[in-house]
């Protein structure tokens, strides 16, 4: 009990240090966000002086990525206690790119408190979690990228097992693919060794599987029991390969990587509740003699995957 | 199973129609679902494939007085993850614009049951000449699917066969659609399996 | 023991063996690899321009790759711009000249870099190293291609990248000297077959052509159907024989001219993604040439184009 409560809290502060770690905390400027499609709220941290807000030389809006094209800004505006500044731009911002925002010479309660530059982005830890739900729902990996067939339909006949080898090949993925990740970042990427990339990957995962599988079998035999019989299968599964590619082509940073393996094996576990639940059923169905078996599976799971195009195109942050 | 009897053109023929990896022994599912939009694509998986299998199948019939029992798979492993990733270098480097169309999916040949399958039950106990007919046989089973796949989403998704116009419209977009791999798939299974039942029964009658 | 020491061998070996096979494919594809690529990259720069394999470039056809990059040092940024120029011998050669984030002149360094070296990377990495001051880092931003016939400007050449509506979209757009939208290429995309996918088509490409540098900045999609005429010509176009008599041809271009983009069914994200992408690519490099043309000028640096 006293354990669980030390993990929740550990979780917590994880959290709370991403979540501020996502948003920089300048002096002055309290916070900056972008609201609606063309407007950036700043938040200082006392009152301005509506005289030096109302010039709008004193702000500057760029890209990120490019210092020297300034954009218009069509309006600014004060909020009567004086700490909220609206800035509207001239066109719509485009909110996957950071911007910059510079003001100059900020005047409050009659001291100048200088020139402050701030970056505002969407919320990282918003990114985080739309990585994670993108791999689990949008790009699941087996209804919309097509991945892991073979040990899908081998292992949705049944929830019991569709479950097991769900679970397991959550935890082998997260490890190999971090495992991937820190290779492929601090030794393929460095030295040029990109090329090897399949041949270190796929033996990395068999690592990692015959380790799971060791150290399992020492540690907790009635785990190893329950789920020992689908490590093997793990490896015949293309998404556990697929992904540290993946990770490897999009250089994405060991947060996002995790989110990534995480999404991938929970929405593969995911597709095989759902299929297993169906295929149940359809032992009691009067399915004609050549559709028994695989034939009726890859049609039920064209429905599914036509359903999941219809979560294509969400954008959650 | 004892070193195979078979003729190499039987092995060919039971790589091709009989052990038909796509629809037969329904291994390497994931490409057949994901990139047979077009006979373009599944052609060039479909050599990728057929080299790969060549490739590994002679090689270990070649080794495979050498190999440790104990590290049979590890060894499989290997050598295919070799042959894919000089076929990858190769397709990228010559044929880029193809390459780039078919994504990671040349890359996971190295996780494609069908190829290791064929080395264990196959390879490792025959010669390398009938081992290089049975990569044949199962390249060009592959391929054959992969073709067949494309060819009928290509017809009535898009209208064109290899990227020439030849109805004219388009009858069907669904069949384009990554969804419509899983229909195609699971008809043209029930399909073989009809045939399939509609022969022995002839056969039987026959006999 | 001798079973561990046995396996421990094989297994070194097949890596070995492996590793020689594999490196030997490297050493042979990777040369091939980038003069394919660089190959590809001409062929699409060309055919933006309006050459094939039916209408070859005019020999005298010079195609100018500008570098551009972020120049940062203690906090301040400016911009750095590798050009194509006469070097002192003569021969043709890079200079680099760097600007104020307002645009100002500020300094010029002639570069030992040839032509041919400028294409990688790592070779004009190395040229910098030499002359930027020691604190300073430059970053590389984009290119721009710029084709010259003789002395005049004929066209520019875009190369970029934004986001799609799956991950992201490579793309290159070719303007004319006035900025009018002579052709657009999507090169590398992941969209879904038959949906997004469908940007690729010349009927999508081409309704950008011809739209002026006004237009493009307030450039949108609509979600009308493509009227049946437009496609017609639309999907002609280039071709030569569309079945459309000149006059016919003449008149549609005209109707349509100032016409927002018609998405492609069932793929409006995607399409308002290659629009807003474009967009984007013409108003930044719009703003910058016009301001490296003037600080070219008030520095009095010669450039090739």
């Amino acid at each position: 009990m006293k354990n669980d409560v030390k993990a929740f809290w550990t979780l917590m502060l994880i959290i709370a240090t991403l979540w501020i770690g996502g948003c920089e905390a300048p002096s002055f400027i309290k916070a900056a966000q972008f609201e609606e499609t063309d407007r950036i709220v700043l938040t200082f941290a006392g009152p301005v002086d509506p005289a030096w807000a109302e010039d709008r030389d004193h702000f500057t809006v760029n890209e990120k990525p490019d210092p020297d094209i300034l954009l218009d800004i069509a309006s600014v505006r004060l909020s009567p206690d004086q700490s909220r500044l609206t800035l509207t731009l001239a066109d719509p911002i485009n909110q996957n790119q950071p911007h910059q925002v510079v003001v100059k010479e900020i005047v409050s309660e009659g001291r100048n408190m200088g020139t402050q530059a701030v970056t505002v982005s969407k919320p990282y830890f918003g990114y985080l979690i739309s990585i994670l739900i993108g791999a689990l729902l949008i790009q699941n990996f087996v209804f919309s990228k097509y991945l892991g067939l073979c040990v899908f339909f081998g292992t949705s006949q049944k929830k019991s097992t569709a479950v097991g080898m769900g679970i397991t090949f959550t935890f082998v993925i997260v490890f190999a693919s971090l495992m991937s990740w820190f290779l492929y970042q601090f030794v393929l990427k460095p030295y040029r060794l990109d090329y090897l990339q399949i041949i270190v990957f796929i033996g990395l995962v068999s690592l990692t599987v015959q380790a799971v599988d060791t150290v399992l079998r020492k540690i907790n035999p009635a785990l190893f029991k329950a789920f020992g019989v689908y490590l093997v299968l793990v490896i015949a599964n293309c998404i556990v390969i697929a992904v540290p590619l993946i990770l490897a082509d999009n250089e994405y940073n060991m947060i996002e990587s995790l989110m990534l393996a995480l999404g991938a094996g929970l929405g593969f576990l995911l597709a095989l509740f759902l299929m297993s639940s169906v295929r149940e059923r359809l032992d009691f169905a009067n399915v004609p003699t050549s559709y028994r078996g695989l034939p009726i599976a890859f049609i039920v799971a064209g429905l599914f995957a036509l359903s999941f195009m219809g979560f294509s195109g969400m954008s959650i942050f | 199973m004892a070193a195979t009897t078979k003729t190499n053109m039987q092995l060919v023929v039971n790589g091709l129609l009989n052990e038909n990896p796509i629809f037969r022994l329904a291994l390497s599912m994931c490409p057949a679902v994901g990139i047979s939009t077009t006979v373009a694509n599944g052609l060039l998986l479909g050599v990728a494939v057929l080299f790969v299998q060549v490739f590994s199948s002679c090689t270990i019939a070649l080794i495979k007085d050498h190999i440790h029992q104990r590290i049979r798979i590890p060894t499989y492993t290997l050598t295919i993850a070799t042959w894919v990733t000089v076929i990858d270098l190769v397709l990228a480097a010559y044929l880029p614009v193809a390459y780039k169309a078919m994504g990671i999916f040349v890359r996971l040949i190295v996780a494609f049951a069908i190829i290791t399958m064929r080395l264990e039950v196959f390879a490792c106990r025959n010669t390398v000449t009938a081992s290089f007919w049975d990569g044949i046989g199962m390249g060009f089973g592959f391929m054959f699917g992969m073709v067949t796949l494309g060819a009928v989403r290509e017809v009535l998704g898009m209208g064109t066969l290899l990227g020439y116009d030849v109805l004219g419209f388009r009858p069907m977009l669904f069949f384009v659609l990554p969804a419509a791999g899983f229909f195609l798939v699971g008809f043209m299974m029930a399909m073989f399996n009809y045939v399939e039942t509609l022969y022995n029964r002839r056969a039987k009658r026959g006999s | 023991m001798k079973e561990i020491i046995r396996i421990t061998i094989a297994l070194t070996l097949s890596c070995l063996l492996a590793g020689l096979v594999i490196g030997t494919t490297f050493i042979f594809t990777a040369k091939a690899k980038q003069h394919n690529e660089h190959l590809n990259v001409q062929q699409t720069m060309l055919g933006l321009l309006g050459f094939g394999p039916q209408r070859p470039a005019a020999p005298e056809l010079q195609l100018h790759q500008v570098h551009r990059y972020i120049v940062k040092e203690n906090e301040t940024m400016r911009m750095g711009y590798m050009l194509p120029a006469r070097c002192s011998g003569g021969g043709p050669g890079y200079v680099w000249v760097e600007l104020d984030l307002k645009g100002e002149f500020l300094d010029r360094h002639d570069l030992v870099l040839t032509p041919e070296a400028a294409l990688s990377a790592d070779d004009r990495k190395k040229a910098l190293a030499g002359i930027l001051d020691p604190g300073a880092e430059a970053d590389f931003a984009d290119t721009m291609i710029i084709a010259c016939l003789g002395d005049r400007r004929t066209a520019y050449l875009l190369p970029g990248e934004f986001p799609g509506f799956k991950t992201f979209i490579k793309a290159m757009v070719a303007l004319d000297a006035d900025f009018q939208l002579l052709g657009l290429e999507v090169i590398e995309h992941e969209e879904d077959p038959g949906l997004g996918g469908e940007i690729t088509q010349e009927y999508f490409k081409n309704q950008f052509v011809g739209k002026s540098f006004e237009k493009i900045k307030r450039l949108t999609v609509i979600k009308e159907p493509l009227p049946a005429d437009y496609e017609r010509y639309l999907k002609s176009m280039g071709l030569g024989n569309s079945g459309l008599s000149e006059s016919e041809a003449a008149d549609i271009r005209q109707r349509y001219k100032d016409q927002d983009i018609h998405a492609l069914t069932g793929a409006t994200i995607s399409s308002a993604a290659v629009t807003n992408g474009v967009k984007a690519m013409v108003k930044k490099f719009a703003y910058r040439i016009q301001v490296l043309d003037q600080a070219l000028a008030d520095g009095d640096v010669k450039v090739l184009f």
